[in-house]
């Protein structure tokens, strides 16, 4: 927290007085090696996944014989275990994985923040209430909740993204809470209500603002392990099976891979770097925004 | 008595919580498209007639809502977790021939992950800009940036082919069947090392950044210097003065940890071939056979409301202030 | 005879992200057995570094002794092997810190936090220690000492966690015994009573004191002698009766402007506002010049301040340019 957000906003303005340590954060960032690298990593990772929706071809059509090493043949990732082209899987394979992710992520913060604003803000039995629903969604394995859910309403990247989003957000919830528990004691929120803000106005412009820097690296994180899930879903086959993804390569190809290691490994590095450069990004953002905590 | 006390309240919770668990597992089912029976009896293709009437009349089906909740109820709670009609058995009986090798998996990840999370995050906050601290973080954000599934595999290729060293699939080698306890146990134990180590390095990471945090942050403490100043040599002052202290937050986080353990190890288990609940909750799900999913889904609950209240339990021990204080939340 | 004690021109820098700072500068005292040093300054003005310094417990890495000596006994301790020096902390050199609420360690019981000062020094028993960790408790005043010897830190009040950090301290009769702060955060009439238990604890061991202290009043209390710091270096030294009674320095005067008097009317009579304070703050040390520390904040300040002034004058030593040695303060002057 930046010392400068203790001063008294008018409740006005209160996004004018967060964007100053935002802007100040952005600037820390871009000198933060490597978050840069991450950004860059994760933009190209992003431009090539566009690409791929738009021109990649089929992946799901079978061009050559079976398990192709890479580089021969003029096929840069080789084959799968049906002769289908795994670079056309590459490029078209990150899209389900990225629209999951980032809506799964959007829906459980969405969700957390909700819940946990009004749970730090009221406080009471509102907060005894949803703090008891919290828990119990954190006691359901959530992978295994999502699997069901899947299940259950037939796999497709809605209800991937939806049953994804249902079980990841206690977490966001929790911090939410916390912030806002902090945050509603400060002078400037003593002086909203003097001025007679309501709890609404108070909530979303003037808490809300002022908590979002541990709440925008949660997100990020959030994004992160969304990817995780839906790769982890795929893999198990239980993400769309119309659209190819690059767990469902990994999932499919499993059974041979001591045939041909190409499959599973391009994929799953495809993922790793996915999940690695939004989790540079976190931690940059991080940094950025808790510099005293830079020198840990 | 305090403690007693405080033991009876949780279990109380865990079982409110679980009460919860069983009405959700009610509602999904209603929520599911299609007859309930049907959903029950799964897609085994040629549902007889007879058996849809068989699960309506056992399920209370053709009652109402209330009471069929309330069927549901007594039964699980009398630990009749329905049939499975595609395995043909009681799901209690499958389960109860799983869960071991799941909790088993579980514990060995757990344990092996705060043992070297701990371990590595002491060294890297003794000199917290040193290499051994750059070097801890970047494992971890590697770690936890891997998808366990394909760290498993790319774990399996490599020693089946290239260091033979650990068994890659299942949890005993048939030809090593019950030589006697000493050897079979070691042959389980070899068998868990790559599953256990697979699933242990997502977590790994998050425990190695969390104890390094959190002992930079003891290291700091006045009790440290107070330690220093009597004389404490320096090994004894990290591992007896601060860990004990920097142990707490990893003893909370590592309590939530388990439900996203029990997670894991569904994605490690079906990896690896480990016949725990993981992939009988895959083999299951693929044949859309609900009560042994759903059974699955409480059981797997119901590890981590214990896992939940043997933590705070720990926690309270290794705390002193909480104990008089009352509880923690 | 040779002091108990002697520190002589020492330097301690730390590096920074502002480059290397020089956080003391030329810090020399000498404390003979049984007497008490009070030292005194704002804080940040070096008063618990050269605490640690003697402790041998500046942290390093980013901090070091770039020159100087610390004899203790006629043996020099800078540079001296960490085994060494370890074996003095605790056994001929106690320590006792501002905070009592966190300088003990919370998860140990006080009983076993004392023994294993005793059990690191000397050879007894578990059993041994324990024993003597209750005596000592009763030493310091604390009632039904068996019974705490078995609380955690936070079952006790402020004062008892002091006393039981001075029983930790005292629990090898030390030779010397650092005081830093140690009422600072305790209510005022629990004060008195440390200062109490000191003084008796000094009588009956013969330990020698160094009190580290913002706070002139509690220099008046306790202490034979004071040494008053700013900004890393030490700008006045003498005894501690000549020193409350004609500071020589600015802004020593400045601090005993900051008693607060007991008596108003004396107060009235005495100083100008009841409750003085000096303006301005500690500057912060990457930012110190060459010339004197002080003088962005003295109202005597003339031309010569842009020198660092040295510390001279025999018994009594100032370190200021506007003091002529031989005169009364109220008649210094630019």
């Amino acid at each position: 927290m930046s010392a400068t957000q203790h001063s008294t906003p008018a409740p006005d303005a209160p996004v004018v007085e967060a964007v100053s340590p935002l802007s100040e954060a952005f600037r820390m960032f871009r000198r933060n090696r490597p978050a840069m690298a991450g950004t860059v990593v994760f933009l190209i990772l992003l431009a090539i996944v566009i690409y791929g929706a738009l021109y990649g071809g089929d992946p799901f059509e079978i061009v050559w014989a079976p398990q192709t090493p890479p580089g021969e043949d003029g096929f840069v990732f080789g084959t799968d275990y049906l002769g289908r082209n795994l670079l056309t899987g590459l490029l078209t394979g990150g899209a389900p994985t990225m629209v999951v992710g980032a809506s799964a992520a959007a829906l459980s913060i969405v969700i957390g923040i909700t819940i946990g604003a009004f749970a730090g803000y009221f406080g009471g039995w509102v907060d005894t209430l949803l703090m008891r629903v919290t828990e119990f969604f954190q006691v359901l394995p959530a992978l295994l909740f999502a699997m069901v859910l899947v299940t259950l309403f037939s796999p497709s990247l809605l209800t991937s993204s939806f049953a994804i989003g249902i079980v990841m957000w206690p977490q966001t919830a929790r911090l939410t809470r916390a912030e806002f528990l902090k945050i509603r004691e400060l002078e400037y929120v003593t002086a909203a209500r003097a001025i007679g803000a309501r709890d609404r106005r108070i909530m979303w412009r003037v808490i809300l603002p002022n908590a979002l820097p541990p709440l925008i690296v949660s997100a990020t994180l959030t994004v992160g392990v969304a990817i995780l899930f839906e790769a982890g879903l795929s893999f198990l086959g239980l993400g769309d099976p119309n659209t190819m993804s690059w767990g469902m390569m990994i999932g499919a190809n499993r059974e041979y891979i001591l045939d041909a290691w190409w499959p599973v490994t391009f994929p799953g590095i495809a993922i790793f770097l996915t999940v690695f450069s939004v989790s540079l990004i976190g931690d940059g953002l991080n940094d950025a925004f808790n510099p005293k905590m830079r020198e840990r | 008595m305090q403690t007693l006390g405080y033991i009876l309240r949780r279990l109380i919770y865990g079982v409110i919580l679980m009460f919860f668990v069983v009405v959700l597992n009610f509602i999904l089912i209603r929520l599911a498209p299609g007859d309930p029976a049907e959903v029950i009896a799964g897609d085994m293709g040629g549902i007889t007639k007879e058996l849809l009437a068989e699960i309506r009349a056992q399920y209370g089906l053709d009652q109402p809502m209330t009471t069929q909740l309330w069927i549901y109820l007594h039964q699980i709670a009398t630990g009749n977790l329905g049939v499975s009609y595609y395995f043909d058995q009681p799901v209690s009986k499958l389960i109860g021939s799983r869960v071991g090798a799941t909790i088993l998996l579980v514990l060995a990840a757990q344990v092996l992950s705060i043992l070297l999370g701990v371990v590595m995050g002491v060294f890297s906050a003794r000199k917290p800009n040193g290499p051994v601290s750059a070097i801890v973080s970047v494992i971890s954000t590697v770690g936890y940036a891997l998808p366990v599934f394909w760290t498993g595999i790319m774990l399996i290729i490599l020693f089946a082919s290239w260091i033979p060293v650990f068994p890659v699939e299942g949890m005993v080698s048939a030809r090593h069947a019950a030589t006697g306890w000493l050897s079979y146990g070691w042959d389980v134990a070899r068998h868990l090392f790559l599953p256990a180590f697979t699933l242990a390095i997502i977590f790994l990471a998050q425990y190695a950044r969390l104890s390094r945090a959190s002992m930079i942050d003891v290291l700091g403490a006045d009790y440290v210097r107070t330690a220093r100043a009597k004389g404490v040599p320096e090994m004894r002052v990290i591992f007896k003065h601060a860990l004990r202290n920097a142990i707490l937050p990893i003893l909370t986080v590592a309590g939530l940890q388990f439900g996203n353990l029990i997670s894991g190890a569904l994605l490690v288990e079906t990896v690896f071939n480990w016949p725990g609940m993981g992939t009988l909750a895959f083999d299951s799900i693929l044949r859309r056979d609900y009560p042994t999913v759903l059974g699955i889904l409480i059981i797997g609950s119901a590890m981590v409301v214990v896992a939940n209240i043997v933590t705070d339990l720990g926690y309270r021990l290794a705390d002193p202030r909480i104990r008089t204080t009352g509880g923690r939340r | 005879m040779a002091a108990l004690l002697e520190v002589t021109d020492l330097k301690v820098e730390f590096s920074t992200r502002y480059g290397d700072v020089t956080a003391l500068d030329g810090v020399s005292f000498s404390l003979d057995e049984g007497e008490t040093l009070g030292v005194v300054g704002e804080s940040g003005c070096g008063k618990s570094i050269t605490a640690l310094a003697v402790m041998g417990l500046i942290p390093a890495p980013p901090g070091r002794i770039s020159a100087g000596s610390i004899r203790f006994q006629g043996e020099e301790l800078v540079g001296a092997r960490e085994g060494r020096l370890r074996r003095l902390r605790g056994r001929d050199i106690g320590m006792i810190f501002q905070e009592p609420m966190t300088s003990l360690n919370p998860v140990f019981r006080v009983g076993d936090q004392i023994a294993e000062a005793i059990l690191l020094h000397q050879d007894v028993s578990r059993t041994e220690a324990a024993k003597r960790a209750i005596e000592l408790m009763k030493t310091v005043g604390i009632p039904e000492p068996a019974s705490r010897a078995r609380a955690y830190p936070h079952e006790l009040s402020g004062g008892m966690r002091q006393r039981v950090m001075i029983a930790m301290a005292i629990s090898c009769r030390p030779k010397v015994l650092i005081a830093d702060e140690p009422t600072t955060a305790l209510d005022v009439t629990v004060q008195a009573q440390i200062f109490d238990l000191m003084r008796q604890i000094q009588e009956d061991y013969g330990v020698a004191i160094i009190m580290i202290t913002h706070d002139m009043g509690a220099i008046a209390e306790m202490a034979d002698r004071v040494a008053v710091m700013y900004a890393g270096r030490m700008i006045e030294e003498g005894r501690a009766d000549a020193i409350l009674d004609h500071a020589g320095h600015p802004y020593t005067q400045g601090l005993i402007a900051c008693i607060p008097a007991l008596d108003p009317e004396v107060a009235a009579a005495d100083r100008p506002p009841p409750l003085a304070e000096i303006p301005g703050i500690v500057p912060p040390l990457h930012l110190l010049g060459k010339g004197c520390a002080f003088a962005a904040r003295c109202d005597r300040a003339f031309a010569a301040c842009t020198d660092m002034p040295a510390l001279k004058g025999g018994p009594h030593a100032v370190a200021c340019h506007a003091h002529e040695p031989q005169q009364q303060p109220t008649a210094g002057g630019a």
